[in-house]
């Protein structure tokens, strides 16, 4: 009996020893992400496999939080001791995470790397990411927004769609509101235009504004100067606010359009969203933003992968960060993610990356990406948003003087610049 | 099988003094109310005190510094943030709005439905549902049905000759929206609570009322009125409380817009706290939101004790 009970317990007690080995060697480096696409986790997991030929003990645990809430709850992660190893973090945090000392500088480890060349990274892509010598980030999508169009109500109203009207140079803000309206009266209780996700409104509100404003050459704000009331951005949103409330031809605060389910001719979106097209079932496209008095002016959304200066095993996650950002692992995750890398972003291997997106078309991206800049950020962009909300919601009333709301933009963003 | 203690040294073994008796059941006690005492000492009390002792720091929680300020951050909400008045401002008026209205529907639901007749359980569940469906799924088909002209509302409005406002989009209108979709949903609590009181009611006090003539507004105000006194006090101080700390309603539908017009306290504290992060700054109001509630609260239930005396 005691001999049986022996023979249990020696295996059972190896097995326990063996187990706690294991974990103690293997290595796993939790890293945040805000996408929850399978496609995307998918690849994402695929680059943590491919970290295993050199590194074979550590595993990338990818923790998917909703985009909404993703700054915030990055935060009490930070705060109450728990952070990730690494995580994607958006461009209009960036000034307030580098500003409060929470990111590793990862320049002494990539330049350590041979054959990493950070040099490829262009220094306009770099530039929320790097002080002086350190590196803070490493943009893993610097995605310019494009007109997706519905096809078929182009059309339906037999107009000529924006990627041709692209290629004429006859793309302008002035045949964006006359297609637009166009749009709209032939596809009754549709619109012709949408902001991106419908949030136009309340939580995308640069979205919506910046392309215009950038577009007359204005810009949100230069040098501690808050730009919204400058003359080119009165005029641009002057002309949004016709198409809202006059032409009717942009979905109106308070209703519902979505794009994605046919709802509105085009909306504005980055190519990450392609992967949403297939379940929309109809045929579409994507076109650049159309130019403006201020020339071509694409607007740029940006993401950077960044370690925690707080984590426990930085020099690792730094070493997985190189790897993800390779020149292989960016030309993976262009089809996705549009590169930052000079020499993906120049190579067919970008244009033909995105099997939803004709070559051509991924051509207008890359020009995109040339030619951007990105969205407005601020070390206090929270405040600034908040305090610009109410009087951006008096802007919205057919009624409303745009010029005099948008001094009152200012008048409330100035002191937090 | 027991034997009986007729032992002299066995029943003195047996008897247990007084004091130590008094000590045991003592004991016996706190271990009864020790789990709900610990549940309330770690997480009721022990947050308490902790958010005082924030709320006179000035602490980023992101940088994670932190310096004593005192009462400053009181100075700052109370004299010189006028943001916080408007917050008030908002709360009082989502408050006087939401709890006699939501009292006064349950009320009538209640004595609608507290007696038994064909298919009462049904309309019982019917206007209990929304209290147990999902907040969020509740907001997002109000918000399509308040959409401006392509909403149910508006569109049924229209058909009696009334053009409907924007609701979510006019700040006077979206208080009013998120106050009665607000009512809509949690009526079916207090319409609960004002049945079981009014089936506690013998029906011979009523009988006896009709027999010396009284009409039925007589007998509901002259007897089932103040026989329902102890439960409209609790409803009233538990619909006031809620009122003040709402938050999912209003993040969901307006994220307290247009213009601020539905920035409530509860949203404002949130805001502080866990947009800019400026904890110390949010937890001085979120004293002021626990003393205003506490004060409120002792107000309304010496103001009943008085009318009941």
């Amino acid at each position: 009996m005691k001999a049986a009970r022996k023979s249990l317990v020696v295996p059972a007690l190896m097995a326990l020893g063996m187990m706690t080995t294991t974990s103690l060697s293997a290595e796993e480096l939790r890293f945040t992400v805000w996408t929850g696409s399978d496609a995307h986790l998918a690849m994402l997991n695929g680059i943590a496999e491919s970290f295993k030929e050199t590194h074979p003990d550590v595993t990338v645990r990818f923790e998917t939080i909703p985009a909404a809430d993703y700054t915030q709850k990055l935060t009490f992660q930070l705060a109450g001791g728990n952070p990730p190893d690494l995580g994607w973090i958006m461009e209009d945090a960036a000034p307030t995470f580098g500003a409060a000392g929470v990111l590793m500088d990862l320049g002494p480890a990539l330049r350590g790397i041979e054959g990493y060349g950070l040099e490829d990274f262009s220094p306009s892509a770099m530039g929320l990411w790097v002080d002086g010598e350190k590196v803070y980030g490493i943009p893993f999508s610097t995605s310019p927004f494009m007109i997706f169009y519905n096809k078929a109500m182009f059309d339906k109203a037999g107009l000529e769609d924006p990627l041709a009207l692209a290629a004429k140079g006859e793309w302008d803000m002035d045949k964006f509101q006359q297609v637009s309206k166009a749009l709209t009266e032939a596809n009754p209780g549709k619109w012709g235009f949408e902001f991106k996700d419908g949030q136009g409104y309340d939580s995308r509100i640069m979205h919506a504004l910046m392309p215009p404003i950038r577009a007359y050459g204005g810009n949100a704000w230069t040098n501690g100067e808050c730009g919204f009331d400058d003359p080119e951005a009165v005029a641009a949103v002057q002309q949004l606010h016709n198409m809202v409330f006059k032409d009717k031809s942009i979905v109106p605060p308070g209703e519902q359009g979505d794009y994605f389910s046919g709802g509105s001719a085009m909306t504005i979106n980055q190519i990450s969203r392609a992967s949403k097209m297939p379940e929309a079932g109809f045929e579409w496209g994507i076109a650049p933003l159309p130019s403006g008095p201020g020339g071509e002016s694409p607007v740029i959304g940006q993401a950077a992968i960044v370690v925690f200066d707080q984590g426990k095993q930085k020099e690792l996650a730094a070493e997985f960060l190189a790897h993800m950002t390779n020149e292989e692992n960016v030309a993976t995750m262009a089809q996705f993610f549009p590169p930052a890398r000079q020499s993906v972003l120049n190579s067919d291997a970008f244009t033909q990356s995105n099997e939803l997106i004709s070559a051509e078309q991924m051509a207008r991206v890359s020009d995109a990406i040339a030619k951007g800049k990105v969205l407005p950020s601020h070390e206090r962009s929270p405040q600034i948003l908040a305090a610009m909300a109410p009087r951006v919601d008096a802007l919205w009333k057919p009624d409303a003087d745009v010029a005099k709301a948008l001094e009152a933009v200012c008048a409330a963003v100035q002191p937090q610049l | 099988m027991a034997v009986p203690a007729t032992d002299k040294n066995s029943a003195r073994f047996l008897r247990v003094p007084r004091l130590a008796l008094k000590h045991r059941e003592a004991v016996e006690a706190w271990l009864f109310v020790s789990p709900i005492l610990t549940g309330f000492l770690i997480f009721f009390l022990g947050p308490l005190i902790a958010v005082f002792f924030y709320s006179m720091t000035e602490w980023n929680l992101l940088t994670q510094q932190a310096a004593f300020v005192g009462m400053e951050n009181y100075a700052d909400a109370l004299s010189r943030n006028p943001d916080f008045w408007h917050v008030v401002r908002n709360s009082l008026i989502f408050a006087a709005g939401l709890v006699p209205l939501n009292m006064a529907l349950a009320l009538t639901l209640a004595l609608a439905l507290s007696r038994p007749f064909f298919g009462v359980v049904f309309f019982r569940a019917v206007f209990f549902a929304p209290v147990v469906t999902s907040a969020v799924a509740w907001a997002i088909v109000w918000k399509f049905l308040l959409q401006n002209e392509a909403g149910a509302v508006n569109q049924i409005l229209a058909v009696v000759g009334i053009d409907g406002p924007n609701w979510l989009r006019e700040p006077d209108w979206a208080m009013a929206a998120v106050i009665v979709t607000r009512v809509i949903k949690m009526v079916g609590l207090n319409m609960i609570l004002y049945i079981a009181a009014l089936q506690t009611i013998p029906r011979d006090y009523e009988e006896a009322a009709r027999l010396e003539g009284a009409s039925n507004w007589q007998i509901f105000r002259m007897v089932i009125w103040p026989l329902l006194a102890p439960t409209t006090l609790i409803i009233m101080v538990i619909t006031t409380i809620g009122s003040f700390k709402v938050f999912d309603h209003i993040y969901l539908m307006t994220g307290g817009g247009p213009e601020n017009g539905t920035l409530v306290l509860a949203f404002y504290i949130y805001e502080q706290g866990f947009k800019f992060f400026n904890v110390g700054y949010a937890s001085a109001l979120a004293m002021i939101m626990f003393v205003v509630v506490m004060v409120l609260t002792i107000v309304q239930l010496m103001l009943r004790r008085k009318d009941m005396q």
